[in-house]
């Protein structure tokens, strides 16, 4: 694939003649930073054609507070709760990822309780934040009740993690060589009962949009991107894997006791945005799958293995681990110097700032509705891009 | 989901990364034709809508939570990371410490955040903390909330506590104070009704009293020494908290205001104490 490189700039100076009979003439026009489809603030320039989407450059950075920089003078254990803030509707599998880095690159052991409770709550946050997308998505295309729908399973799940975590949103849960608490006594009952609630909830859902034929129409054959432009973006999670690429950490690098559970994989096999809002769905039902195979027995043991007042110091070099987020592969890549207790560089591996690109690929040629369901189907988190 | 399956789920084995793993693709069934779409449509709007009427007659569970009217019935969880303050373990065979406040903010017609100024009681054992001094919670906080300042105690010759002043403006309640404070002086609580009229009165000191570890001053038995120990500490004021010194027009914080009574007693003023 070839990359062709305009600036914005140069796209300001092209023609403002447009291709249709009539005489008219091109915009360009922001959509954002402050628009009610864009999630946050993500600038999306469309350069449009009366109701047509020539092509649109997003344009990050409203929300970029330096975080890398600053975790340069955080400790590991510091770093954590920066972490929450950056994809923060998958705070635990962030968390994770530090953690997991920190374990492997001190050769720190954990315990089969720590990395099944892992499991389960990345589990758990993996359905919060499809259900949040399931129902911001149903209100981008015109269906409000979808959002109050959404927001009601989140909460219910958001209940669960608050009793245990003392958190609904940034939850600063996994540590390094451990977690923050143990799990409550009583919340593996709660978590079996929400089981079957959340099978109910997915087949209203399906009855609410899904079998929507307005809804289908709006997201059938719109932004076809096939796998191989996928991978070549960078893209990872559900939008690669709606192109019919299976790449899913947790069944290829098979961390924590994903390796211990059977789940399937979600592919689709067209790479529309339906297949995107498709696999998401399903996706839950596997994660629902995931938890009941490992919710009966969970392992008895301690929840860390570290005390939280050791300083921990990673060996000179360089460090990567990655987990699934709801998103796609979050990635830490750390630079330790050997000496202190900080890493002298650190970057984030964000999903959705390789996601966003996609936009520039397929959303051209589309109306501007159309591009609503595209960057509504890409689930994006602005804070995650910005960083 | 009934006849308007858009979509059927077949599962089979896909190479990837040198592994074989299970997926389950999303097969996209056959289009319907116009006149099917415009009568699915009709369909599918009919069952979104009578999911929404059952709930007249069945509403499963409300999920509707009436914040303010529900508060006295609000449940916060045990480990809900709200406001940090000191443990004070004294404190429970005393008065709760919210209903002081409020007693004391309607004494005194202020808010009960300023009326912590002027909590001050004969009894100084309530206030009797864990806090050392250490500064581990210092250290751990990521976004230097928490600053500790300590004094020498001339009785025990040692280092402890003067002030624990705590940012809940910059504070991201990430609990990690509270973990790694070895001597267990500080938690989380259930507070989450933060907000204030004056920026101000989100930087203030958690302790009470400037004086060492409850069981340093409970292991000395003379009450005149016990005395000398302990230091009263307010609230609001020392070098961090502004107290609202130096800025033009506002009145400090804790001192006591003027106030002036716009409607019944016209030009009168009443000063709290
Ligand atoms: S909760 Fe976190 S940010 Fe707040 S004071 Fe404690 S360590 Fe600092
Ligand atoms: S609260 Fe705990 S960690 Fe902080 S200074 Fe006091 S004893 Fe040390």
């Amino acid at each position: 694939m070839s990359v062709q490189i305009r600036t914005l700039e140069e796209h300001l100076h092209a023609s403002p003649q447009a291709d249709s009979e009539l005489t008219t003439q091109e915009y360009l026009v922001n959509m954002g930073p402050q628009h009610p489809i864009a999630h946050g603030s993500l600038r999306v320039v469309l350069r449009l054609d009366g109701e047509n989407v020539k092509f649109v450059i997003p344009v990050p950075g409203y929300v970029h507070r330096g975080v890398e920089k600053m975790c340069e003078h955080l400790t590991y254990r510091q770093i954590i709760p920066y972490t929450d803030r950056l994809d923060y509707l998958s705070a635990i599998m962030n968390n994770w990822a530090v953690a997991k880095t920190v374990e492997k690159a001190l050769g720190i052991e954990t315990n089969a309780r720590i990395e099944t409770i892992r499991t389960i709550m990345s589990e758990l946050q993996r359905l919060q934040s499809h259900a949040l997308w399931w129902g911001v998505t149903g209100m981008d295309l015109g269906a409000y009740t979808a959002f109050l729908y959404g927001f009601r399973e989140r909460e219910i799940i958001g209940e669960i993690f608050e009793e245990t975590i003392g958190a609904r949103l940034t939850m600063n849960y996994i540590q390094p060589g451990g977690l923050m608490y143990d799990i409550q006594p009583d919340f593996a009952a709660k978590v079996k009962k929400l089981i079957p609630y959340l099978h109910g909830c997915i087949a209203q859902y399906e009855t609410l949009l899904s079998g929507n034929t307005i809804f289908q129409e709006r997201l059938r054959n719109i932004g076809v991107m096939d796998g191989a432009e996928a991978l070549a973006l960078g893209c990872t999670g559900p939008i690669l894997r709606a192109s019919g690429v299976p790449l899913d950490l947790r069944a290829t690098e098979a961390y924590g006791v994903y390796d211990q559970v059977n789940f399937n994989v979600v592919v689709g096999a067209v790479g529309d945005s339906w297949d995107r809002y498709y696999v998401r769905l399903h996706e839950m039902r596997e994660s629902l799958r995931i938890i009941e195979q490992l919710i009966d027995n969970v392992p008895e043991g301690d929840y860390a293995t570290l005390r939280y007042n050791e300083e921990l110091i990673l060996p000179e070099g360089l460090h990567y681990g990655q987990t699934e987020t709801a998103r796609g592969a979050f990635g830490v890549f750390i630079d330790s110097d050997g000496k202190r207790p900080h890493p002298r560089r650190l970057h984030f591996r964000s999903p959705s700032f390789n996601n966003m690109w996609v936009v520039t690929r397929i959303a051209a040629g589309w109306r501007i509705a159309d591009f609503i369901a595209i960057q509504s189907s890409l689930d994006l988190v602005i804070p995650d891009i910005d960083r | 989901m009934g006849m308007i399956q858009a979509t059927q789920i077949v599962n089979e084995e896909r190479p990837i990364a040198g592994k074989t793993v299970s997926v389950s693709v999303v097969q996209r069934l056959r289009p319907p034709t116009r006149f099917q779409v415009a009568l699915l449509g009709m369909q599918g709007l009919l069952q979104g809508m009578w999911l929404t009427l059952t709930y007249f007659w069945s509403p499963v569970e409300v999920v509707t939570r009436e914040y303010p009217e529900n508060r006295d019935s609000l449940k916060i969880t045990e480990r809900f990371r709200g406001n940090l303050r000191f443990k004070f373990p004294n404190e429970v065979a005393h008065q709760t410490h919210s209903a002081l406040l409020e007693q004391i903010a309607q004494e005194t017609q202020t808010h009960p955040e300023v009326a912590e100024n002027w909590i001050r009681d004969e009894d100084d054992t309530r206030w009797y903390h864990n806090c050392t001094g250490c500064s581990k919670c210092e250290e751990a906080c990521p976004n230097a909330s928490i600053r500790i300042l300590t004094r020498h105690g001339e009785i025990l010759d040692d280092r402890e506590i003067d002030r624990f002043v705590w940012r809940l403006d910059s504070c991201m309640f990430c609990n990690a104070c509270v973990l790694a404070c070895p001597w267990d002086a500080i938690e989380m609580t259930g507070g989450f009704e933060n907000a204030v009229f004056d920026r101000r009165l989100l930087v203030y000191s958690l302790n009470r009293l400037a004086a060492p570890r409850i069981n340093l001053i409970q292991d000395e038995q003379d009450p005149a020494v016990r005395a000398r120990m302990i230091d009263w500490r307010s609230r609001y004021g020392g070098p961090i908290p502004l107290g609202g010194t130096g800025l033009p027009n506002l009145p400090a914080i804790g001192a006591p205001k003027v106030q002036e009574c716009p409607v019944s007693h016209a030009g009168s003023t009443a000063v709290a104490p």
